[in-house]
């Protein structure tokens, strides 16, 4: 149902603004990932179009860096000649400094280029990657689009600098690699772990009090079903390992995320499963949160389980399947300033497919399609006090999705569904959450449809706001004359709306307000 | 005079009405325009350009054809639209210093032009081309003095006079049309590589040969126009103190530094620190300037007027040497009609739809307590349109953005209303309109506004 993509490659000719409308002309094609938005936290703070402004010779370009503020501003063009084989993936902003990250498929390098508060360029940073770490690229980073800004792997230190997560290959073992790129002076570290292990796989949690924190699956072999799980803390002065902190305690923890709450302390959270479970089948117990200071001592547990606590306030079944709803995937904590934390959660359910069910008769069990489907269903907010004992919940209802499964999905645990939902068949409509920077509202933004005739009927951009004590909820319908119209995230609260009017070669953006 | 009587009678209104029950009264009454006048202006209008087609060579006369055309939309926009003032103590104000100007120079006798007031708020005068010459209320307002006023006159006449469009026009059309520039562009079709380089360089060239022309007609009418100020009787001083104004026109405002946290506090409704609250920026430091990427010799050479300072340093001499007077025709009616300009400029910010404009402009108003009732029916009218377009997301067409060439209590309002929720708009209006609900109970129009602001708030609980 998303489709949140972003524009790309834009060949601009001439361009106008008027109010918080910004109109550019002659706009011939478009490709992902050459415009994005420049985040602060989930905070939108601008954006970036990158574009060949013109062709130098045979084997070199000169590229335009637009970049804009909020409200589409031009704040500055930067220019410079370089192969034509040269990509933008990503950018990040971290407060005071911005960092661009390219990629020249030719020569197979990643440069990273930072600029400060002037717009002057500061450092660049380079990273030769071999023929198998980029061929290993090509199959994870290099090929996802972004759209939903899920894979992304820059993340801002505030003032000092950014850190990288990437997948990365050593010899036969996958790995992953962290580089911090610092912006106070050209300093630049790297972290790769390849001991103990065929495979690791590392997802960034977060930074606090000088510590950069990991969540690492460290597998014995390529076919492997029960990975280590621990917590890396590295130094983020020297990016030296600081702890290895497993992650099985009384159960099997798998952290989805960092963050900071009750007063700046570091929590880690995700789904826990029975000890000795296998994660890629078994259905998990429930949720948990760790406090966990930066010598990786865990100071406190919590742990809600589906058939005790989380039953007091939803239907929920042993297995955590929860009546109408399905099962529940975890897009993202919150915690506003009153001390309440907020779960955003997504429904989704296993069904017999049709198609899959004609698929293997046919076939005789040798169709591609599985005889499942996944129904990604409606929007679901827990509200936990500070201590993460859950006070509330509310389901928001929203037209189903149908996700035809391939063939050999039907024995799988729900959880590894709804991470594949999530990050491989991007099936969630779920978009993104933004919070406001004292943290006293929230905005969780999702896609929708209107099928039943009526004065509309269409996709739609939803909301669910959190504002002064109060939940409301908001729709703009995104079907309009253009050729497409598209919904981006802007600062909290507000929604840059983008219209593609192909015959007449023009884009139209402005800003709104969701209410 | 006429002015002073209306203005006595409705603060007269303001402050006794409110005993009055049963009759309401309107909240300003705003010029009422001479349509017949606006007819002519326009039907003259009209015959100039048919004129100036019919007078067409046949070189080039597509481009030119379409020039004209496009001029007299500008034209037509104006005079047709309740922008042109042609209420008649106004209109005949204007009529009688242009008189003034051409009588004393028997030049400019003959010459059919049509000088009059807009409503518009841009600080400007400006000389179409066909005789039809634009003074902004927006400007007047800011003026001390008729002689100030004469000299923009008999600059823009002199720019007339001059045939300053009509040349310019020419320079267009003979860049555009020469074989160099076909040439060049016919070269540059059949290049691969750097083409986008050399365009700009060739496009810089041919703006930079525009503008620089444009800056040296500038300097003429300028030149021209002191010329013809001279045998008014109006001090040359007039120039001087105009360029100034000129000069620091950005800095200057309509009315006091707005006070937002005090104006939209109610007891029942304070005000929300966090609408206002500063974010941060990327590329803070940035000079704004810098976004274009022009050096700034290329800046400078993209004006199409030269700095104030440089004019006033050509003519001073000249300047000083015009003894005259401030005031010739009426200083109080000037002084009547700068008053009288504030409430028609901010009606038609309003009638162009830019509403967040109209709603600082109101607020302002109502902090320094002019135009009170007009001020307090805008503001609750303005909040409801807000309400209104932000229902079905289109706020965004009716409020600019910030911009740091605003000033910074306008930037303030813009921020706010991007920051407040749909309700928070309505309850503000609500507890407004409540607030003033006592002093406004007798003016047509401010009921219906409260009560759409009431079912707003209805519409959250």
């Amino acid at each position: 149902m998303k489709k949140l993509l972003f524009p790309v490659a834009l060949l601009f000719g001439a361009l106008s603004i008027s109010a918080q409308k910004m109109t550019v002309e002659n706009v011939y094609k478009a490709s992902p990932r050459n415009a994005a938005a420049i985040k602060e936290g989930s905070e939108v703070k601008g954006y970036y179009f990158f574009f060949i402004s013109d062709k130098i010779d045979k084997k070199t370009n000169e590229y335009t860096l637009r970049i804009t503020d909020n409200t589409l501003k031009i704040l500055k063009d930067v220019k410079f000649q370089d192969s034509k084989h040269v990509y933008i993936l990503e950018s990040s902003f971290n407060g005071t400094d911005l960092i661009f990250l390219f990629y020249n498929d030719d020569e197979n390098t990643f440069e990273y280029q930072t600029y400060g508060t002037d717009g002057k360029k500061k450092y660049t940073y380079n990273r030769q990657l071999t023929k198998k770490e980029e061929r290993f690229l090509e199959t994870t980073y290099l090929a996802l689009d972004d759209e939903e800004e899920t894979y992304k792997g820059l993340y801002p230190i505030e003032g000092s600098g950014f850190v990288s997560v990437m997948p990365s290959r050593e010899d036969k073992d996958y790995t992953f690699q962290v580089d911090f790129f610092s912006t106070g002076k050209r300093k630049q570290w790297t972290y790769t772990p390849t001991e103990g292990g065929k495979k690791f796989v590392g997802d960034y949690l977060g930074y606090h009090n000088g510590v950069v924190y990991l969540e690492v699956l460290r597998f014995g072999g390529a076919f492997d079903q029960k990975p280590d799980s621990y917590i890396l803390g590295l130094s983020l002065e020297t990016g030296k390992k600081l702890f290895e902190k497993p992650t099985d305690s009384k159960f099997r923890f798998y952290p989805a995320s960092l963050s900071l709450v009750n007063e700046g302390k570091a929590y880690i959270y995700g789904e826990y499963f029975d000890d000795g479970a296998n994660i890629m089948k078994d259905k998990s117990k429930g949720f948990a949160f760790w406090e966990i200071d930066e010598k990786g001592v865990i100071k406190s547990e919590k742990y809600l389980s589906w058939d005790i606590e989380m039953a007091k306030y939803l239907d929920v079944t042993s297995k955590g399947k929860i009546a109408d709803f399905g099962f529940m995937y975890l897009h993202q904590f919150v915690q506003t300033a009153d001390g309440k934390i907020y779960a955003i959660g997504e429904g989704f359910k296993k069904s017999a497919s049709a198609l899959g069910i004609a698929s293997a008769l046919l076939t005789r069990g040798r169709g591609g399609a599985s005889v499942t489907k996944a129904i990604v269903t409606d929007m679901m907010i827990l509200t936990f006090d500070q201590d993460f004992n859950i006070k509330g919940a509310k389901v928001y209802d929203k037209n189903s999705n149908k996700i035809e499964l391939p063939s050999g999905y039907d024995f799988m645990s729900t959880p590894l569904l709804g991470k594949l939902l999530k990050y491989y068949f991007g099936g969630f409509d779920y978009a993104y959450t933004q919070v406001n920077k004292d943290m006293t509202s929230f905005s969780v933004c999702y896609s929708d449809f209107v099928k039943e005739k009526g004065s509309y009927k269409g996709g739609t951009f939803n909301s669910i706001t959190y504002a002064d004590g109060k939940f409301t909820t908001d729709r703009i319908n995104t079907k309009s004359d253009a050729k497409f119209s598209a919904i981006y995230q802007n600062q909290q609260g507000k929604v840059l709306i983008m219209d593609y009017f192909k015959k007449d070669k023009r884009l139209e953006m402005h800003v709104e307000k969701l209410n | 005079m006429v002015g002073k009587c209306r203005t006595l009678a409705l603060l007269f209104t303001f402050f006794i009405c409110s005993l009055c029950q049963g009759q309401l009264v309107p909240v300003y009454s705003f010029q009422q325009d001479d349509t017949l006048v606006k007819r002519k202006y326009y039907n003259d209008a009209l015959d100039k350009k048919k004129q100036l087609i019919a007078g067409l060579q046949k070189d080039n006369i597509k481009d030119y054809k379409q020039a004209y055309e496009d001029m007299f939309e500008v034209v037509e926009n104006l005079l047709i639209s309740p922008r042109s003032v042609t209420e008649k103590t106004a209109d005949n104000y204007i009529k009688e210093i242009v008189a003034k100007i051409i009588n004393a120079n028997p030049e400019l006798k003959g010459l059919d032009v049509r000088v009059i007031f807009s409503r518009d708020m841009p600080p400007n005068a400006y000389s179409i081309g066909d005789g039809t010459i634009a003074f902004n209320a927006g400007l007047f307002v800011f003026l001390d003095n008729e002689a100030e006023m004469a000299f923009v006159i008999c600059h823009e006449l002199a720019h007339y006079y001059l045939n300053h469009s009509r040349k310019r026009l020419d320079k267009y059309v003979e860049i555009a049309n020469s074989d160099s520039l076909k040439k060049e562009f016919k070269r540059l079709s059949k290049q691969e590589y750097k083409v986008a380089e050399q365009f700009e360089k060739l496009l810089k060239t041919f703006v930079f040969d525009i503008r620089r022309h444009s800056r040296d007609n500038e300097e003429e009418a300028d030149r021209v126009g002191m010329r013809f100020l001279k045998k008014t009787g109006y001090s040359g001083n007039g120039f001087v103190t105009s360029m100034r104004l000129l000069d620091k026109i950005d800095d200057t405002a309509l009315f006091t530094t707005l006070n937002l946290q005090k104006i939209l506090s109610f007891p029942a409704y304070p005000f929300k620190e966090r609408w206002i609250k500063k974010e941060s920026v990327i590329f803070g430091a940035l000079n704004p300037d810098d976004a274009t990427g022009l050096t700034k010799k290329e800046r400078d050479s993209l004006k199409t007027h030269p700095d104030c300072s440089k004019r006033i340093n050509l003519l001073i001499d000249s300047a000083a040497a015009i003894s005259g007077k401030y005031f010739q025709v009426d200083e109080q009616l000037f002084k009547q009609l700068k008053q009288e300009f504030i409430p028609e400029i901010v009606e038609e910010v309003f009638k162009s739809e830019n509403i967040g404009l109209n709603l600082y402009l109101s607020l302002q108003m109502l902090q320094d307590g002019k135009n009170l009732p007009l001020a307090v029916y805008s503001i609750a009218r303005d909040l409801n349109l807000i309400y209104k377009h932000q229902k079905a997301h289109e706020m965004g067409l009716i409020i600019d953005s910030e911009n740091k060439r605003y000033d910074e209590g306008y930037n303030l309002l813009i921020r706010m209303l991007y920051r407040m929720r749909l309700n928070e708009i309505a309850e503000l209006n609500s507890n407004f309109c409540s607030f003033y609900q006592e002093q406004m109970k007798n003016y047509e129009g401010f009921a219906t506004e409260m009560d759409k602001a009431k079912e707003n708030v209805q519409a959250h609980q």
